[in-house]
């Protein structure tokens, strides 16, 4: 106990010696830089070596025409490649429809459970726990699961669909869309995520449920109880109190769970290689930036082609982060 | 200033760790430890035991570095961290891999060729030694895109096989599996119309429409020129095409078990796999009894024979002359007739050369059970695929024009036109 | 009746949401051929006890287990110390070049990591970290998203608390200790968890940076029960279950904190 006590005396001392160093006769912190510096070193030193420096790695292999460990400096011609294939606008359009189909519905149904989980008196912690424990399973073996109930043969989805008296589905190995199949083929097959995509959609939305929720959570009891009480004594029923009051004071934490939602959304990788490998089985309907990348990286061996498609992509994250971030002034509100 | 120091700070750090994106040919390699042989390997459990017995026998035996074996996930995961490695020239002095990524660790010049370990007097193989392996076995290994140097040795192979579920056959009134493609498609049809059930089970993967392809009489690749628009590519695709639209045969999900599982389940009564599958097929079905058997794949030409060999081989690398040596040793005593003998009893994998037939042990095992026999017998006819460079990519094009026939998305006719030109093409862009 | 209406959809979700893990405790007490056999009933007809002890002695868990917890620990505990330092001077200080800096630590967070980790890989050989803790560990304990988190709890604090600091003569640093943390300490709780689940689900770094069985994780050990031949599929789902427990226990004690105000109430610019 004396240690701690002594240890945290000293401790005490050195901050006030190095805030005698930074802080300035007005009592500001002065020169931002030099305390900025002291705060962020260790991160920086961190961040840099082990993050940044991949990333410029990364871009330098973009460079050379790699295949199987030879190659030539090749410039830009990775990037021109990859721009005029066919597989790679599929694996970019795979992502726009996983990002359309999972990023909203997380948000969405993480709203509807964290709101009901701000109502309810009993049982709070049990509930948070059971919608929490998707998100802390490793990928692997909760794929492992999912494709057991989604198996053709004698899966729980089949078994449900026949029961009902529905035709029975190929859910993994579907290569046709969502619509088509629904429709009964009134769609064209191609339009559309397929349904093996949204298998694999749905697998994420579970999965990242739990996440959600904690975050709005944390955002729905931020706002002040008093606000709610005095709209509902204004007569406002729930869907209202929830519209005018509860959305505007939540955007912040909706705006931060659309950011990290679209950032991870495009690097999903271990729900689709579980669950449909690279791929192939589903003609590429499951091919999306990062397993696209992977099959060329490390299957056929192209590094310079797959560095480059790692570059293409961080640059589509960069840009749809300064969109939203342009477009978050106009609906997020600030307190 | 701040950010300036921390973009040299990374930009740094990156140069440091990716100088070099063309790695420089032999020699500086460093070996993962300098007292031990260390070998990358996959199996777990207890054929891991096994593995781990047989090492120690070696080690005992000799007086060089001991071996030692280090289990590091699946064939993919080792790849990479072989690929890994070789980025960061510091290696195990040898690893377990397919034929494929071989060639890439060649590329990189990591690989020491075998040939002249092989030729020494004291430590190689002697003509009769080299000619006591089924030539199958060891003709995978040569890569002629590397002047035909042998730069990986067996270590575990299997061939395809047909399982048969006789319970099945026995309720359709048929007395023994198919032997040509011919009586293959008329059983299914029997199966189906007796039991209204479908009859067999298709995993999607190119080593088994490879298998089909040699067993209807055709090749997969001859100077350079793929073959998947010639007859026997067109009647695998076609068979396929057939099953699905009679709604003989179901596609199961990629990579999984499933259809071993519908096997014992008496849903379907054939399987198309490796004979590595029996000894979990047999866990499944109850023990080695009669109410199943592995079968040579049906064949279009029963005086001319084929199926298709594979299996992962040992590669040894560039990490210094002792433990290229002992590297070496330690690959020979495996592939001896006694290890191998035992490895074979174990594991359900076969025994690559000719005189283990000699063995009582292994006679005795072939006694015990009819089956057993089968895929020795099968090594005889049995061919490779191609290691060329592309081949990789090659694969994934087969198994998409497998799924998209299957899914009735494309005629058998489509697939396989389409399919040459890709591979084609794709060869020709690897070859550069 | 709202509040009925709430306990019926939560529940209705809470079992559609975990039914998946009824299925994998069912199939974890399975036999194998019952296991693999697509039965409806995620229940086993018989409960076999004894996968409980096959999986334990499949692989070395034990020591898994401690080297997890060893390194998610220490993990958890360094991205929290960063993060805080880090998100304190990113919140509270100016500097020329902060906005881009700013950028350059979220952009650590955009790249795939199937790709990064062959440069982290030559860094961590070159530096002969290669199966020791400190490759474990090290790479991961600065984390944008940890950053992003604390920035924004700091940047919600309102000024009344850092003007009366100063008043006190009270300078940043200290104020961060005495006052500081104990306010974003919520956002720092999530922070940990978050950290600590990151390194504890990972696999393909460890199994990258580590061979030796004694420095293996609890992932490397799941691994174990894929085959060649096959998967065995109950002992498999046996072991994951209980990977899942830490995870669940941690997540049990750190979750009151998640709704005390623990981000703040807004994200400022």
């Amino acid at each position: 106990m004396s240690l701690w006590v002594g240890f945290s005396d000293g401790l005490d001392r050195v901050l006030a010696w190095a805030d005698g160093h930074l802080v300035g006769r007005s009592g500001r912190p002065e020169g931002g830089r030099r305390a900025a510096l002291c705060l962020l070193a260790p991160t920086l030193l961190l961040l840099g070596v082990f993050g940044v420096a991949p990333i410029v790695s990364t871009v330098l292999l973009s460079l050379f025409d790699l295949r199987y460990g030879n190659g030539a400096f090749a410039g830009l011609g990775n990037y021109q490649e990859a721009l005029q294939s066919s597989a790679f606008w599929n694996s970019v359009r795979v992502t726009a429809w996983y990002l359309v189909g999972v990023v909203p519905t997380t948000i969405g149904l993480g709203f509807v459970v964290a709101w009901g989980l701000m109502h309810v008196t009993r049982g709070r912690t049990l509930f948070r726990t059971l919608y929490f424990l998707p998100y802390i399973t490793s990928a692997y073996a909760a794929a492992l699961v999912w494709r057991a109930l989604l198996n053709p043969q004698g899966g729980l989805a089949n078994g449900l669909l026949e029961w009902i008296g529905l035709p029975t589905q190929q859910w993994l190995l579907e290569p046709r869309g969502l619509l088509h199949v629904v429709t009964g083929g009134a769609v064209a097959a191609d339009m559309g995520p397929s349904l093996a995509l949204c298998c694999v959609m749905a697998f994420d939305i579970w999965h990242g449920l739990g996440f959600t929720v904690v975050i709005l959570l944390a955002g729905l009891s931020a706002i002040p109880q008093e606000l709610e009480d005095a709209a509902r004594i204004d007569g406002a029923g729930v869907l209202q109190v929830i519209r005018h009051v509860t959305l505007p004071l939540l955007t912040p934490t909706l705006y931060f769970l659309l950011l990290i939602g679209t950032i991870s959304g495009f690097q999903a990788f271990n729900s689709f290689y579980a669950l449909t490998q690279s791929g192939g089985n589903t003609l590429g309907t499951t091919e999306n930036l990062v397993i696209y990348l992977f099959a060329n990286f490390y299957d056929n061996g192209r590094w310079g082609y797959g560095a480059a498609i790692a570059t293409l992509l961080l640059v589509a994250i960069i840009a749809l982060a300064l969109v939203q971030a342009r477009f978050a002034r106009r609906w997020v509100h600030y307190s | 200033m701040l950010t300036r120091s921390f973009i040299g700070l990374s930009l740094l750090g990156g140069l440091i760790a990716g100088c070099n994106p063309t790695p420089s040919s032999s020699g500086d390699f460093q070996p993962l430890s300098t007292d031990q042989v260390v070998f990358w390997d996959r199996q777990t459990t207890e054929t891991a035991q096994l593995l781990q017995r047989i090492t120690d026998e070696f080690n005992d035996s000799q007086e060089g570095l001991p071996v030692r074996i280090e289990t590091t996930g699946n064939y993919g995961e080792i790849y990479r961290k072989v690929m890994a490695s070789i980025q960061a020239r510091q290696l195990p002095a040898m690893a377990v891999s397919y034929e494929s990524m071989t060639a890439q660790y060649a590329a990189s010049g990591a690989v020491v060729p075998l040939d002249g370990f092989v030729s020494a007097a004291s430590g190689g193989l002697s003509p009769e030694e080299l000619a006591d392996f089924f030539p199958a076995v060891l003709e995978s290994n040569y890569y002629s895109d590397y002047d035909g140097q042998l730069l990986s040795f067996p270590f575990s192979k299997s061939v395809l096989m047909l399982y048969a579920n006789h319970r099945v056959l026995r309720l359709a009134g048929i007395e023994a599996p198919p032997r040509t493609w011919e009586e293959f498609l008329q059983q299914c049809r029997t199966i189906r119309e007796k039991t209204g059930k479908p009859a067999y089970a298709i995993s999607v993967d190119c080593s088994t429409i490879s298998g089909m392809i040699f067993s209807m009489g055709g090749e997969l690749v001859v100077d350079g020129v793929f073959q998947y628009d010639q007859p026997a590519a067109r009647q695998a695709f076609g068979l396929l095409e057939t099953l699905m639209e009679e709604e003989l045969a179901y596609q199961i999900q990629a990579r999984t078990f499933d259809d071993e599982v519908a096997f014992a389940r008496d849903d379907v009564a054939f399987t198309i796999r490796t004979s590595a599958g029996s000894a979990n097929m047999a866990v499944a079905m109850g023990g080695k009894n009669d109410d199943w058997s592995m079968n040579p794949l049906p064949q279009q030409n029963l005086d001319r024979p084929a199926t298709i060999l594979f299996g992962p081989n040992i590669t040894i690398f560039k990490t210094g002359a002792e433990q290229e040596r002992v590297a070496w040793a330690f690959t020979r005593h495996f592939t001896s007739v006694p290890v191998m003998t035992e490895w074979a009893l174990a594991t359900g994998y076969l025994p690559i050369r000719k005189s283990v037939a000699d063995d009582p042990r292994m006679q005795a095992y072939w006694d015990a059970w009819p089956s057993n026999k089968v895929p020795y017998d099968c090594l005889v006819f049995a061919k490779t695929e191609p290691n060329l460079r592309g081949w990789q990519e090659i694969r994934s094009l087969v198994e998409k024009a497998e799924s998209a026939v299957l899914a009735g998305l494309k005629s058998a006719e489509e697939a396989t036109k389409e399919l040459q030109v890709e591979a084609q093409a794709t060869l020709a862009r690897a070859q550069q | 009746m709202k509040r009925a209406l709430a306990y019926m959809v939560l529940t209705l979700g809470a079992l559609l949401v975990i039914y998946p893990f009824i299925w994998m405790v069912g199939t974890a007490f399975k036999t194998l051929p019952e296991s693999m056999g697509g039965s409806l009933s995620p229940l086993p007809q018989t409960w076999q006890w004894g996968n409980l002890s096959a999986t334990l002695q499949a692989a070395p868990f034990g020591r898994y287990f401690f080297n997890s917890m060893v390194v998610g620990i220490t993990v958890g505990l360094c991205v929290v110390l960063t993060s805080l330092l880090a998100g304190y001077a990113f919140a509270r200080f100016s500097f020329r070049g902060r906005g881009v800096l700013f950028g350059l630590v979220l952009a650590t967070m955009m790249v795939p990591f199937e790709i990064t980790f062959i440069p982290n890989f030559v860094v961590i050989t070159r530096l002969g970290w290669y199966n020791s803790y400190a490759a474990l560990i090290v790479p991961w304990c600065a984390n944008a998203f940890g950053i992003f988190l604390v920035r924004q709890a700091f940047l919600s604090l309102p000024e009344a608390y850092y003007d009366a600091a100063v008043l006190d003569g009270c300078g940043p640093l200290r104020f961060l200790r005495h006052i500081g943390a104990s306010m974003v300490k919520p956002t720092l709780v999530t922070v940990f968890l978050f950290a600590f689940l990151g390194s504890y689900n990972a696999l393909l770094w460890p199994l990258v940076v580590t061979s030796d069985p004694s420095m293996g994780v609890v992932q490397v050990g799941l691994a174990s029960f894929v085959l060649d031949s096959g998967v065995r599929l109950n002992l498999l789902m046996c072991a994951s279950a209980f990977v899942i427990v830490p995870s669940i226990l941690l997540f049990l004690v750190t979750q009151r904190y998640f709704e005390t105000g623990a981000l703040g109430s807004g994200l400022k610019e």
